[in-house]
């Protein structure tokens, strides 16, 4: 099983290269034969990835996320699976190039540094443990997405105003479809971060005895999701429209990332694996 | 193929002299019989507000387009009109500019969508007065068929070319179901009129027409089904439209900055475009700078209608490579009517052959002998050339594999000797063919 798992690990990045190529391709080109191949070739990528990770599963007997470089290749995969299911949902094939290049950075990073962890922490098998992570990562890569289609948004914004009729404002969807994809995918972001934090409660305080309530990267979390439901209600309840939404939602990724940053590096916490 | 024709264009004529030579439908009519009187064995006549343009066989060889000038002029008198604002065509350069012109690449504005409607109309009027054989039947088909190539095989029709439409091609960027969307019309003339078609084409919500004249606005909102905005309450109501685009002459701004201030407040923020496709502007062009307000003007949408100009001329190449696929398989077509002329000239010969043959031995057999001799050569004749002449007719009737056909028919020429075949415009070949099944079948 080693063989094609180490295999795959040098070919998923190319893979993604190649998709983004495609992608930016039929941005700068449309053309027809190459809009309607690009989504398999997506589908083919997401698949031998989504074949990698249950391989290293089965292989080294505990999920991917015991390392930082596993759980890139995971964001790797969930950014662009969250998209391919949005680009299959509504039908709007244009912005995919600006949505893989994350999976690509992800990827590259974690192919280059990845390791074969057989010895891990018992805490680092329990199911509840995975189940946390991916809904937590899902929920990160949904605001990532929706953080992208808000500056596209801007981007599309500027131009209209300034008069600029040009690439951007020939092959993006109107700022409508843009606003309801940012919007969509921080949603859903939020409902995925929304499920991570409960199991995170209901099972974090069992498995580590040093649990805390005050943890910094607990806060963190539960500060951005605080966030993005003042945000969404917000956008529920009629008061929030175009500029002011996505306006939100980059400020809620920025918070996002920041908090992230901060608890990873300089807060001390129970809830660092790596 | 002797296929002639003229053009008075908007390359070659200013618009009044365009205007005032310009035939509708029954004049056209009245005009196609006296062509076929004294000129013409078949014919079409094209007129659009941008060309007059006339094709047809001429009823004799050695023939001169003057009289059809003369003929035009003479139909509907113009002063200053004069033989070098018409173009002529003669044979294969009439039958590729009636392609151009179908595909829309020799119109004012390249990739025009209505000269093919236009093209086919002018072909019925011929058709409907018996002026129209089978091969000018056959350019005019393929001419449509090369229109409809031209608009899906390239990207000639796509864009807005006009500023009403660039306009809701700008509202389509803002916002995604216009059928959700409510838009105010402001101004009933022409370019208020385009822009509410062409909203109420792209299915918008809720259409209100607002004029200075009522009743202009009532005849603009009956046409495209939508509501009335008083002129006076225009200010109070602007709050209920997501698109307000404003056509009017008026000589003063209708809406200011604070207008749009006051209505946006009411409207929570909520985006709203203004379009002011008036010169002199309508609206005060300050209000761009409030958020969530999207306006454009005559200038912005200008650079988007030369843009989507500029890319229809790319595709111009494209375009003629299609009306070159065409002229090949129209000629090769026309070539195909040649068979039916060879088949014929081919027995003939062979007939003669047999004749000679049997008028040699007249006097030297016996008249039982000579008349069995003669049902015998007739039969060998009959055996011998009924393959050439079903697999001939075969190609020519099904139209397939036209470059064997005519490599046939070419071989067969040669091979026999059997000089060129007569082929021109009119429906003598065709008259064969008919004639040829119905001796086949007899």
């Amino acid at each position: 099983m080693l063989q094609p798992i180490d295999s795959l690990n040098i070919l998923l990045p190319i893979l993604y290269c190649l998709v983004f190529a495609v992608y930016l391709y039929d941005f700068f080109n449309e053309k027809k034969f190459v809009n309607n191949s690009k989504r398999i070739i997506l589908f083919v990528t997401l698949l031998l990835h989504l074949f990698y990770l249950i391989s290293r599963t089965i292989e080294f007997d505990h999920p991917p996320i015991t390392s930082k470089f596993e759980i890139f290749s995971i964001i790797a995969f969930s950014i662009s699976f969250s998209y391919f299911i949005l680009e299959l949902l509504t039908d709007i094939r244009g912005t995919g190039a600006f949505i893989i290049l994350f999976s690509i950075v992800f990827q590259i990073a974690s192919s280059l540094f990845i390791e074969h962890n057989f010895v891990v922490p018992e805490v680092l098998r329990n199911r509840l443990l995975g189940l946390h992570v991916i809904n937590a990562l899902l929920g990160y890569s949904g605001i990532t997405i929706s953080a992208v289609y808000g500056l596209l948004y801007i981007q599309l914004f500027k131009n209209i105003k300034a008069n600029k009729f040009g690439l951007i404002f020939n092959r993006l969807p109107s700022l409508e479809i843009l606003e309801r994809l940012s919007y969509y995918s921080a949603v859903i972001g939020f409902m995925l971060l929304t499920i991570a934090i409960i199991i995170g409660i209901i099972w974090l305080p069992n498995a580590f005895p040093n649990f805390s309530y005050f943890d910094p990267k607990l806060i963190g979390t539960f500060f951005v999701w605080i966030v993005y439901g003042i945000g969404i209600l917000r956008k529920l309840l009629g008061n929030f429209y175009g500029k002011k939404v996505i306006l939100f939602s980059l400020i809620g990724f920025v918070f996002a990332i920041m908090s992230l940053i901060v608890t990873n590096t300089l807060g001390k916490t129970f809830h660092s694996f790596y | 193929m002797n296929l002639v024709g003229i053009s008075i264009n908007h390359k070659t004529s200013p618009l009044e002299l365009r205007e005032a030579l310009h035939l509708n439908h029954d004049e056209i009519v009245t005009f196609i019989p006296r062509l076929k009187e004294s000129l013409f064995s078949e014919g079409v006549v094209i007129s659009t507000c941008n060309r007059t343009e006339i094709f047809g066989f001429p009823k004799i060889n050695e023939f001169n387009l003057l009289p059809v000038i003369n003929e035009l002029i003479q139909f509907k008198p113009v002063n200053g009109i004069q033989q070098g604002h018409f173009l002529k065509f003669f044979s294969c350069g009439a039958v590729r500019h009636i392609f151009s012109v179908a595909s829309g690449i020799d119109s004012m504005i390249i990739g025009d969508s209505q000269i093919l409607g236009q093209v086919k109309e002018a072909f019925e009027i011929s058709e409907d007065l018996d002026f129209a054989g089978a091969v000018l039947r056959k350019i005019f088909d393929t001419a449509i068929k090369t229109g409809k190539r031209a608009i899906k095989e390239t990207k000639i029709g796509e864009g807005a070319v006009t500023i009403s439409y660039a306009a809701v091609q700008v509202v389509e960027k803002i916002f995604s179901n216009l059928d959700k969307k409510s838009a105010l019309v402001i101004g009933a003339g022409e370019t208020g009129e385009l822009a509410a078609v062409n909203l109420r084409d792209k299915n918008i919500g809720k259409l209100a027409v607002s004029n200075r004249t009522t009743e202009r606005a009532e005849i603009l909102a009956e046409k495209v089904h939508g509501e009335i905005v008083p002129f006076q309450f225009l200010k109070e109501q602007l709050h209920n439209f997501d698109i307000i685009i404003s056509a009017t002459s008026s000589d003063n701004y209708i809406i200011s900055f604070d207008d749009i201030k006051i209505a946006l407040k009411k409207r929570k923020n909520s985006p709203v475009v203004l379009m002011d496709i008036a010169v002199p502007r309508d609206i005060d062009p300050e209000v761009k700078i409030i958020e969530n307000v999207f306006y454009h003007d005559m200038d912005s949408l200008k650079i988007i209608v030369e843009q989507n100009l500029q890319k229809r001329k790319d595709q111009v190449p494209l375009v003629q490579k299609i009306i070159i696929e065409e002229m090949i398989e129209f000629y090769g077509w026309l070539n195909t009517l040649d068979v039916v002329p060879t088949i014929k000239t081919m027995r003939s010969f062979f007939e003669e052959i047999r004749n000679d043959e049997l008028e040699k031995i007249k006097n030297k057999v016996s008249k039982e002998d000579y008349l069995k001799i003669e049902d015998m050569t007739r039969r060998m004749m009959g055996r011998i050339l009924h393959n050439p002449t079903v697999k001939l007719r075969e190609f020519a009737e099904t139209g397939d594999n036209i470059k064997e056909v005519t490599a046939h028919t070419i071989i067969l020429k040669e091979l026999f000797n059997l000089g060129e075949a007569p082929l021109n415009g009119n429906e003598s070949n065709e008259d064969e063919h008919k004639e040829d099944r119905v001796n086949e079948k007899e």
